[in-house]
């Protein structure tokens, strides 16, 4: 069981290189260098499928971790993940401290933490002083948004 | 004569108010984030390095530097009080440390492992004072070959001695030299792998790659563990107060390994978790008492702590004498370097003395912050351990996400940040190795350039690479450090060992 993982990751790195390979031979040519653009690439794309034929042949090493992930939590990986998807398309949409707080009070809700009062005032707190000290100490303007300021 | 004059500009640097501020908001970041079980020296860096945007070179080095081994610093206290190590340089304190705190002892520990830390750091600031401008003036002659041949050492090295499989740190490190080829082609402005996509045309930022391949991956760890609090009810450490006797007894494995420490920083690829090992398994070996160890010995705690503090000192040496660094968090550090607009090297020391003197110098005074926040303060820095977990892994999803923006400002780097973290959980899901990776991402700009500029120099000739004695050593022992991992399996059977009876004790 776990030399097949091993190897299905050897199979998709093998094909990763392949593609990689394919691509660097569709650079385009500089007519005077010495050592042009593709050199490289080439030799890494070779070098990536000979490692991952190394590692679909060798002895896969026994002292692995054991994943102690079940559905839930596969589950949870991915909610949080969406999570952060959903937030990075409403960021500047919606302006940085709208979707931070939301995004605190949902995520760390859905994680399991259950006392609203100290969530919703850490949350809004923590968003502003951030929000004001990068906007205005560091001058790392974060997106605005909605919000008149 | 001169050293001291250069150190007195050091300080002359340092001990503004603003400087000495950026030293204390490093070290304290840094301690808190090490302390915290799961985040490591390099999400912590990356996380602190938006601060770090517009400052001048000088303090921004200042900064991170604070935090690197300020989070070496801190990640002790963890590993004593939890027994869950906050980085993995700590995971040796925690073989005599975490006993030591079930019998009551964790102020006596956490004591012992600040003044080891500190007594390791400050002798390694000293031998890095007194090394760095030898080996700068000696990397001054370094020619593209040196240089190209010294990288593909640290990436050999770093692959040959990073736990488990070589060959999973290699494809780690190929894969991180084959993103580093996306992007416009420095030379001849050719664009590689770019599909088109504007976004990509400047190659991607290094903060995302650090930021999703570590802190982000960390979260995900952060998110399985969840449920299993990181301190329960007790938050006694009890007496900080260390004996005559004791103090004694630790001095010893304090000189040893701050040395031994220092030395194996300087190396590449080695670094704080296996100077740290090193430290304990010497340490046992030449033991009156070995059997002791493991059940709460103060020497098998001091020894681990000295060394790991020191080789992080070491590790300043290559980075900031040669420009290259030995490690993943070395590596960060020369990225957020590059990005306020320093390229450290041989010639840092006469270009940008405030940089190389001022963060030698910040380090005295970061290790004299980290002993008062670490001694009397501790009890109260240790509270943040109480932090519920499901705030902290939405808190630093937020850190991440700000500081992608903050690089960019184009949510596409978000998106490919997003990207980075799952890429960096299933790599931890099927032990390949990140750092070499990040690592191999920073070197790999460099090691290009300066492989196609001796080339072009030889015009097109590769005997280029057996011109100078200097390459030709760097280029054997990167093969050499390939046979490495043999008589490392020998070593880590040991360690193997050694963990074991600390599960029995």
């Amino acid at each position: 069981m776990l030399a097949s993982v091993e190897r299905k990751v050897a199979l998709v790195l093998f094909v990763l290189s392949v593609l990689y390979l394919i691509s660097s031979f569709q650079l385009p040519a500089f007519p005077y260098a010495i050592v042009d653009a593709d050199a490289l690439p080439k030799g890494l794309g070779f070098l990536l499928a000979a490692l991952s034929i190394f590692l679909f042949i060798q002895n896969p090493v026994e002292d692995r971790k054991k994943s102690d992930m079940n559905k839930e939590e596969v589950l949870m990986l991915l909610a949080v993940a969406g999570l952060i998807f959903v937030y990075i398309l409403l960021f500047e949409l919606l302006g940085f401290v709208v979707v931070t707080i939301f995004f605190l009070l949902v995520t760390s809700r859905m994680l399991g933490y259950t006392k609203w009062k100290t969530l919703i005032a850490v949350s809004i707190g923590f968003t502003l002083v951030l929000y004001f000290s990068f906007n205005y100490l560091l001058q790392i303007y974060l997106p605005q948004g909605i919000l008149p300021f | 004569m001169d050293t001291i004059s250069n150190m007195l500009y050091g300080f002359q640097v340092v001990l503004t108010f603003q400087n000495i501020l950026f030293v204390f908001i490093g070290v304290l970041a840094g301690t808190l984030i090490g302390m915290l079980p799961g985040l490591g020296p390099i999400s912590a860096i990356a996380i602190m390095i938006p601060l770090s945007y517009g400052m001048d070179p000088a303090s921004a080095l200042i900064l991170m530097a604070g935090v690197y081994y300020g989070a070496v610093f801190g990640g002790s206290t963890s590993s004593i009080l939890l027994n869950a190590p906050g980085i993995s340089g700590t995971v040796a304190t925690s073989f005599d440390g975490y006993p030591l705190a079930k019998q009551g002892k964790a102020g006596k520990a956490l004591a012992i492992a600040a003044i080891s830390s500190f007594a390791g750091g400050t002798v390694s600031v000293v031998a890095l004072m007194l090394v760095a401008p030898l080996m700068a003036s000696f990397a001054v002659s370094f020619g593209p070959t040196e240089y190209f041949a010294l990288m593909l050492l640290g990436l050999t090295a770093i692959a040959s001695l990073s736990e488990g499989s070589t060959v999973k740190a290699l494809i780690s490190a190929t894969i991180g030299l084959i993103i580093a080829t996306i992007g416009v082609d420095q030379q001849t402005g050719t664009q590689r792998f770019t599909f088109g996509n504007p976004n990509l045309l400047e190659g991607i930022d290094f903060l995302i790659i650090a930021l999703g391949l570590f802190a982000l991956a960390e979260v995900c760890s952060l998110i399985l563990s969840r449920k299993s609090k990181m301190m329960d009810g007790n938050s006694n450490v009890g007496s900080l107060k260390i004996t005559k006797q004791e103090a004694k007894e630790i001095s010893g494995p304090i000189a040893r390994h701050s040395v031994l420490g220092f030395i194996l920083g300087v190396l590449p690829g080695a670094g704080a978790t296996i100077a740290s090992f090193m430290s304990y398994i010497t340490e046992k070996k030449i033991s009156k008492d070995p059997s002791s160890f493991g059940k709460g010995n103060i020497k098998g705690l001091a020894a681990p702590e000295t060394s790991n503090n020191a080789a992080t000192s070491g590790a300043f040496v290559p980075l900031l004498t040669l420009g290259i660094p030995g490690s993943g968090t070395t590596a960060v550090l020369l990225g957020a370097l590059l990005v306020v607009g320093v390229q450290p090297g041989p010639l840092m020391l006469t270009d940008h003395p405030d940089v190389f003197w001022g963060v030698i110098a910040s380090m005295y005074l970061g290790n004299i912050f980290l002993l008062v926040l670490n001694l009397p303060l501790i009890p109260f820095i240790a509270r943040i351990l109480y932090i519920p977990k499901a705030l902290l892994i939405s808190l630093v999803i937020i850190f991440c996400m700000i500081g992608v923006y903050g690089v960019s400002f184009s949510t596409f780097d978000l998106y490919l940040l997003l990207a980075f973290g799952v890429i960096g959980f299933i790599m931890r899901l099927l032990n390949f190795p990140a750092a070499p990776l990040i690592l191999a991402f920073i070197l790999g700009g460099m090691m290009e350039q300066s492989f196609r500029q001796a080339l072009t120099i030889s015009n097109g000739s590769y005997m280029t690479f057996f011109d100078s004695t200097v390459t030709i050593v760097l280029l054997v022992l990167s093969l050499l450090s390939l046979t490495l991992p043999f008589i490392k399996s020998k070593l880590s059977k040991k360690t193997g060992e050694e963990e074991k009876e600390h599960l029995a004790s």
